[in-house]
Parts: C-alpha cells; structure tokens; sequence
C-alpha cells in the first residue's frame, strides 16, 4: 500500500524523486479518506510552490481537501488526464493518478519527508 | 452520546463499510469495494439496497387517530384512502419545519409516521402534547427496521422474494417473508422505481439477506448515505436540517404541495398562508454549474450584479450529470433561467438557476 521508493508528506502526498523532479500525489489512506473524487484542481505549470503552501483541491462526492505542496520548486508538469477522469486519483494513486511533477529547488533537503515504514508508522498502523 | 445501532449493524461491518453519525445512529457512509459513485450508478440502472432503520416509527391509533394526524400536520390526509402513504410536514406555530415524514394510513385508527432520525422524538412530544384520549402515540424507533430496495431492477428482486410489487406509487401492501410480515410501500428518496420494506427489527437480517441474494443476478449493491444523498440531490428532494429547517418553511422550500392549504387547522396555518400572499420570503431553487464549481451547503449565492443574493443549503457532484447541482434559498430577485456566482471557496463558480429535479425522475 505504501511502496518502498516514495517519500510521504505528513499531509498525505507521496513523493517520487528522480534526479531533480518530484512527481507528487496522494497517498492510498489518502484517497480511501477522500472517496471517490470527482474534481481535481492542480497548479498552473510554472508556478513556483514551497511545503505547506496550499496548491490545488481535491474534491469527492461528499468532501474537498487542500492539496499541499510536499517540497520546494516549480511545477514543470500537470496531471491533464485528471481533468475528465479524476476517478483515476481513486483508482491508481501511485501511477496513472499522479498529481505534478516539481523542479525541485537546489537546497531542497526533503527533510520533512517519511519514508514508507515512518509514514505507516504515522497512521497508526 | 452512545450511538444507536441499526440491527443490521454486523452486515454494514462485514461488507466494509465506512460508518458515520447520523442522527444519533451509526449508519454507513459507503461500502468497500463500491464507493458513493459506483452506488448511486447502481440504484440508476440496476438495484440498491439502503438501510434506513435510522428512520424513526411512530405508530398513531385508536379513535380520532386520522383527525389528530390530519389536524397537526400540514398536508390533507384525505387525499389518500386505506393503503396509501403521504409525503407531509410537521410545522411549528411560526410555520419552521420541525420535520419531514411519510404518513401511511393502515386506517382511520392505525396510522405509521416515518420521520428524520434526529426529530422522531420531537415530533412525537408535539402529537402526545395534543392528543385526545383514546388516541395513542408509540414511538416504535428502536423496534422497527426499514429497508429501501430502489432501481429500475427493484420489481424483480421484490418477486423474487414473494412480495407484492406493481402497486401503485406511494401505497403500500402487506407481505410476507417467511413467518414475518412485512409492509412494502412504493416509495423511496431516490427518484427511481423502488420500495421501503418496513419490519420488525428482528426480521431485519432476514430481509436484507434476501434481498442481497434475491438481487445477485441483478447486480444489486448496498448503498450507504452518500449515494442516498446524491441520489436525493439530483431529484431536488429536499432534506430536512439543510433544505427545510426551523428557518425554511414549505413556502421557501417550494413544498406547498405537501400542504392542505384548504384545510381548517394544522400546524403553523396562519403564518404559512401569510407567507404564502405575502410572497417576500426567499424560494428554494435548483442551480446547476456551467463550470467545474461544486456548491456545498452554506456557500454563499451572488447575483447578476454581485449583490448578495442567496445561500446554497445543499449541493453535491452529481455522478449522472457529472457536473456541480445544489439546492440554494434565494431572494426573489432571482428567478429560473437566471444565471448566479457562488463563491466556493474564494472562486468566483458560475450556475444556472434552474426548477429540480436535475436528472428526470423515473418513480412511477
């Protein structure tokens, strides 16, 4: 549920890295809370975003949730696909219902991030 | 509080569903494996079943029974004869709604109210307050169970199991499943064919298990209040505590209907007919969004000119249309074909105002 190379925000977004880009998405406790989401609103590409700040919404049948920006950078890339099928969010969190890809700034140290064992550990099992 | 529990807790359990308060009972959200979209599909273009055992029992008998329903509740009891059911609404003085419910009339001695689990009790203090002696009020809450089977595949599932279907909508039959009885009114909160089993809550599990087996073959799912609030939103049926409240008259709702206006005495009369010829207080109307916005309860509603105009009181995705539809109490200046800004959440969402039901009602 939780895959060994991704590192996990605290506000439940996973984080793949890959030389200096960040994939981003939700996490599959993330997405089981949510329930089906049916809107996803992402940054615009070229926006510059720092951890914490809110980026974007995910919105279910019954509840919308504020995406946050898991590390420091710019939005190279966005998830268009997500636009008529946000399901996939539901449905491949780790995959086809990836968010963003960041540039990663140069002094991002990742520091807030969990890795799988910590991020699990943070659900309470 | 300690949370109530509907006898067919367990299942809910077994079959993974996310539990959550509802007025006063823990009743499920959603099921694993199916989810609020793949339930509502379920109920459009097959079957699905809901409990709402949560849904509150009031059993009013004995002579003058039909008088004192007919006397305090606002909608006119004889348009409905023996074996037929009413939608009707339980008013305050000042005209609030203090609930929503179906009446069934057994007979002119033997009545069954249904309201909203959270207003069973009320609604049942305000009838014992004024009943006449003979009559008697039992709150039957915790003893009976309901169970909504809806969908186009309703009719077979309820034939499979050897209950009457096929009568018409808003009467109910008597039927038997096994040793139990079991009255089967063709109603629901869901806009399609379909039908609430009422029983006594230790034949619950047998119910439910056969409709769960008679309905295999028909891709029946249970469905929890997520999908039983979409569904509802589509039609524009309103609920109460978001759509009529205290606050929200049957004037406001656009719920007249439900009222016998004729009649000389029920709950809330005076104030209701003002309002009525008064025509200032704000009407409840659909919106539906010509963009991406979602409009929740509480949202606020912004006319041609910016000007405040209105409230949203219920709003959700709709998975049929899939697109934005709510509910909005909204100052006479605004009328059906107009267009409306709702704020969500600090953007600007456009929304046309528009006469419910969202999505055509298929319940007759």
């Amino acid at each position: 549920m939780y895959p060994d190379d991704l590192k996990y925000s605290p506000e439940h977004e996973w984080v793949r890295i890959d030389g200096d880009t960040a994939t981003v998405g939700i996490t599959d406790y993330a997405q089981e809370q949510l329930g089906d989401i049916v809107f996803v609103q992402l940054p615009e590409t070229g926006e510059d975003v720092e951890p914490g700040s809110v980026i974007g919404e995910l919105e279910s049948t019954k509840s919308v949730s504020d995406l946050f920006a898991p590390v420091s950078g710019q939005v190279i890339s966005r998830n268009e696909a997500l636009d008529s099928s946000p399901e996939v969010v539901n449905s491949d969190p780790y995959g086809e219902g990836w968010l963003i890809k960041v540039r990663v700034d140069a002094d991002e140290q990742l520091d807030d991030l969990m890795d799988a064992a910590a991020y699990e550990a943070s659900l309470g099992g | 509080m300690t949370l109530l529990r509907s006898p067919l807790h367990d299942r809910h359990v077994a079959l993974g569903a996310k539990l959550a308060e509802f007025g006063g009972w823990e009743m499920p959200l959603e099921y694993a494996g199916g989810g609020v979209l793949a339930e509502h599909r379920a109920v459009r273009e097959a079957v699905g079943v809901f409990d709402v055992s949560h849904l509150g029992t009031l059993r009013v008998t004995g002579e003058g029974a039909a008088a004192l329903v007919d006397g305090t509740l606002t909608n006119d009891l004889g348009r409905i004869g023996p074996g037929q059911a009413q939608y009707t609404l339980c008013c305050d003085e000042s005209g609030g709604v203090v609930d929503d419910l179906i009446v069934y009339r057994v007979s002119d001695t033997d009545l069954l109210l249904v309201p909203n689990a959270a207003n069973a009790a009320e609604v049942a203090r305000r009838l014992v307050a004024v009943a006449p002696a003979g009559v008697d009020i039992t709150d039957l809450h915790e003893d009976e169970a309901i169970i909504a089977v809806q969908g186009p595949a309703s009719d077979a599932v309820l034939q499979a199991m050897g209950l009457p279907t096929g009568h018409d909508y808003m009467a109910f039959e008597s039927g038997l499943l096994g040793d139990r009885r079991v009255t089967v009114c063709r109603s629901g909160y869901t806009g399609e064919v379909g039908y609430e089993l009422v029983v006594e809550a230790d034949g619950a599990l047998a119910v439910w298990d056969a409709v769960m087996a008679a309905g295999e073959t028909h891709g029946v799912r249970a469905c929890g209040l997520g999908a039983r609030d979409t569904l509802r939103t589509e039609m524009g049926y309103p609920l109460h505590g978001q759509d009529l409240s205290l606050e929200i008259s049957p004037v406001m709702a656009r719920s007249g209907w439900a009222v016998g206006w004729d009649k000389p005495a029920f709950w809330g009369r005076d104030a209701l007919v003002a309002q009525r010829e008064d025509k200032t207080v704000p009407l409840l109307r659909g919106l539906r969004a010509t963009g991406r916005g979602i409009p929740r309860a509480g949202m606020t509603v912004l006319g041609a000119s910016g000007e405040p105009a209105g409230t949203v009181t219920s709003g959700t995705f709709s998975p049929t249309l899939r697109t934005g539809v709510g509910l909005a109490l909204l100052d006479r200046s605004v009328g059906f074909g107009d267009q409306v800004t709702v704020d969500v959440r600090g953007r600007a969402e456009l929304f046309d105002v528009v006469k419910p039901p969202f999505v055509e009602a298929s319940t007759r």
